[in-house]
């Protein structure tokens, strides 16, 4: 393979900018990888050179990974390319170098040098702050939870996962008992020159887990945030087909904050970064939000997780409407209510009563996965999971 | 990596794919036409995500045809497996050689018999890398969403180095390089480790000129008029808030030939009312919108 870089100083100046609208992607990020930036080099080669249009799709095709990345790839773009004057060359060192904490939680460090100079104006600016119902109240620190409830949430979410894979796969695997798996005896056969000497068994297998997680994260749900963390954090690393969904007023996915971090390390590196949403929980809005946008990815043996105490500013019959819609494309519906492992509660929020009818469990953190305290054994809703 | 010359006769430039894909009625636009240049060109693996029956499968199609390569198709589900996706021993044949030959041969002359090539099942994975053409065959790995992680880890190795390793006879390189199509749905996110060996596009919904467009291409015998009727009322339905599952351009076309079929020139409420099944494929919408709200996406300018 050719040099992918140029090594005029030309050349190094090309190197330079694109090392550093690397690094502002990161930041924003996007995970865009040397080989990314590599294959970045190469197709450069091979389109035309002063063509901004081939520059930007070059771009958008070697270093976005996601249509989220497209957004972000077109925005930095934009911000990092039309800014004019030398850029100096970053160090070697910088090269692959992960983002500094602050930097990956947005908060105030070093920016890079194009965009220094609109940020610095910026901050000379006084900043008057207002009351917004839309702006996110402030973040806080999530906390770890004891070891001990580290480990009943993980045995929770062991149990869960075996209660919620019930549906048989396509995939066959060795079973004592079951059918004949004919391929498997045959090959076993070879070992004693083509006499099946035992036949072998087969069976169909467990079809995984599937699971939707929708965390309520406005304002109500802040105190219970350091146990919710955990459990989802736990059931996200127990169940392999696992994605979360933070709402309030609006909805987001958050499964990348979760993926591939351990417990200890997810902690406080992407606790700073969850905020409880302000201005009131609007479930309905929010969930439609998510047919509308994510519906592909319901399937008929998903479960949906709601994570919610049920106070909610929308209207009930909207809500019933909404997860009408959702009951008919799932297997099941499980809410988890903070507040239902008090000996006093009852589900009487209005979003409560309008959601029990297509609830298959409602449990709270404390008993999860089993039904909450004051209910029978399958609960209140359908059943338990 | 590969015995062949890496500079491909398709594909000089990003012009040359789109009015080669534009042969084959493909309606394609810059971004994406770059995407699968550079794929081409740098022999990397393309992964299409986008909204279903937006044209992800048909661009390899598209693809295969205008290279004039052999299309290799491989349909993932969950439980996809090496055997079902690389290659497998034929053991029926294998026990009936041993049978045949029990008598006449020593045991290692009938070992080396029996795991020679003549006995390995090739599956759509070795056959592209082994791929015989004269022009490098467009590998499609369709909806890879719906496999299992395992199978992402299967990939890895076929995807980045284009061998495979057959124990009983050593590693098969690539005579050349596939051209690598994979798409996904997003019904899940895929790994990581599979996005970095991918260069990436996106497939969303088509614009309304781009819509008729794409159906004056596909269904030639629709008056201009009425195509552009249908891209509108299917793009007014794809705007609305409320729908479960929105109609992709395949369902557009479906919906456009049924028309056709029916001997309809313009869009008359009863009538769209009775195929409106085409369009929405989720029960409750189909109710909502033959019910009650058919009238104002209609009747919305």
């Amino acid at each position: 393979m050719t040099d992918p870089l140029p090594s005029s100083p030309s050349g190094q100046r090309i190197v330079g900018r694109l090392q550093g609208f690397l690094r502002r992607l990161r930041e924003e990020g996007v995970r865009a990888g040397s080989a990314a930036g590599v294959d970045l080099g190469r197709a450069m080669q091979v389109l035309p050179a002063l063509d901004r249009n081939a520059f930007r799709n070059a771009c958008r095709v070697t270093l976005a990974k996601s249509p989220a990345d497209l957004a972000r790839v077109d925005r930095v773009f934009d911000e990092y390319w039309s800014s004019l004057g030398s850029v100096p060359v970053p160090p070697a060192s910088e090269e692959g170098k992960r983002p500094r904490s602050h930097e990956r939680r947005g908060a105030p460090g070093p920016l890079p040098p194009a965009r220094r100079p609109r940020a610095e104006a910026a901050d000379r600016q006084t900043v008057e702050g207002r009351y917004s119902p839309q702006a996110p109240s402030l973040g806080h620190p999530v906390a770890p939870v004891p070891p001990e409830r580290l480990r009943h949430y993980r045995s929770g979410a062991r149990r869960f996962r075996r209660a919620t894979a019930t549906l048989p796969g396509r995939r066959w695997e060795r079973a004592p008992r079951g059918s004949v798996d004919l391929r498997r005896t045959a090959r076993h056969g070879l070992r004693t020159a083509g006499e099946w000497v035992e036949l072998a068994q087969r069976d169909r297998a467990r079809r995984r887990s599937d699971l939707l997680v929708l965390w309520d994260v406005s304002g109500s749900m802040r105190e219970h945030t350091n146990e919710l963390f955990a459990l989802v954090h736990v059931l996200q690393r127990t169940i392999r087909r696992t994605r979360v969904f933070a709402f309030g007023h609006e909805i987001e996915e958050i499964t990348p904050l979760f993926r591939g971090q351990s417990y200890e390390r997810a902690l406080p590196d992407l606790g700073g970064r969850l905020f409880a949403a302000g201005g009131g929980t609007q479930i309905a809005h929010c969930l439609s939000e998510f047919r509308r946008h994510w519906g592909a990815i319901v399937r008929p043996t998903t479960t949906v997780l709601f994570v919610s105490d049920g106070w909610d500013l929308g209207e009930s019959p909207d809500l019933a409407w909404e997860l009408e819609g959702l009951r008919r494309g799932v297997r099941r519906i499980v809410w988890l209510n903070p507040y239902a492992a008090d000996p006093g509660f009852r589900p009487e929020t209005a979003a409560m009563k309008a959601a029990l009818p297509y609830l298959d469990l409602l449990t709270s953190p404390a008993r999860f996965p089993r039904p909450y305290r004051n209910s029978g054994r399958r609960g209140e809703g359908r059943g338990a999971a | 990596m590969s015995d062949a010359p890496s500079a491909p006769a398709f594909a000089p430039s990003v012009d040359a794919v789109m009015e080669a894909l534009s042969s084959q009625e493909y309606v394609i636009d810059r971004g994406l036409a770059t995407a699968v240049f550079l794929a081409v060109r740098l022999e990397k693996p393309l992964l299409i995500e986008g909204e279903p029956g937006c044209g992800k499968t048909e661009i390899a199609k598209a693809l295969a045809s205008a290279t004039g390569a052999e299309l290799i198709r491989l349909q993932c589900y969950e439980g996809l497996d090496a055997s079902a996706s690389l290659y497998e021993w034929d053991y029926p044949r294998q026990l009936l050689s041993i049978r045949l030959h029990e008598r006449d041969r020593t045991t290692s002359e009938v070992e080396t018999e029996i795991y020679s090539e003549r006995f390995l099942l090739r599956r759509p994975l070795l056959r592209a890398i082994e791929g015989s053409g004269a022009v490098r065959p467009v590998l499609l790995i369709d909806e890879l969403d719906r496999a299992d992680e395992e199978f992402e880890g299967l990939l890895l190795e076929v995807l980045s180095e284009f061998q495979v390793t057959v124990p009983e006879i050593g590693t098969i390189r690539a005579k050349r390089i596939p051209i690598v199509i994979l798409t996904s749905n997003r019904t899940r996110e895929l790994g990581d480790a599979i996005k970095r060996r991918c260069l990436y596009a996106y497939i969303g919904y088509p614009t309304v000129e781009k819509e008729v467009e794409i159906l004056r291409r596909r269904v030639p015998e629709l008056p201009a008029r009425f195509a552009g009727e249908i891209a509108e009322f299917v793009q007014r339905l794809r705007g609305q808030e409320d729908l479960a599952k929105r109609p992709g351009v395949a369902e557009t076309l479906d919906w456009a030939n049924a028309l056709l079929a029916l001997g309809e020139d313009t869009l008359r409420a009863p009538t769209v009312a009775e195929t409106l099944g085409l369009l929405l494929k989720d029960a409750r919408d189909l109710e909502t919108y033959r019910k009650a709200r058919l009238g104002v996406v209609l009747a919305t300018p």
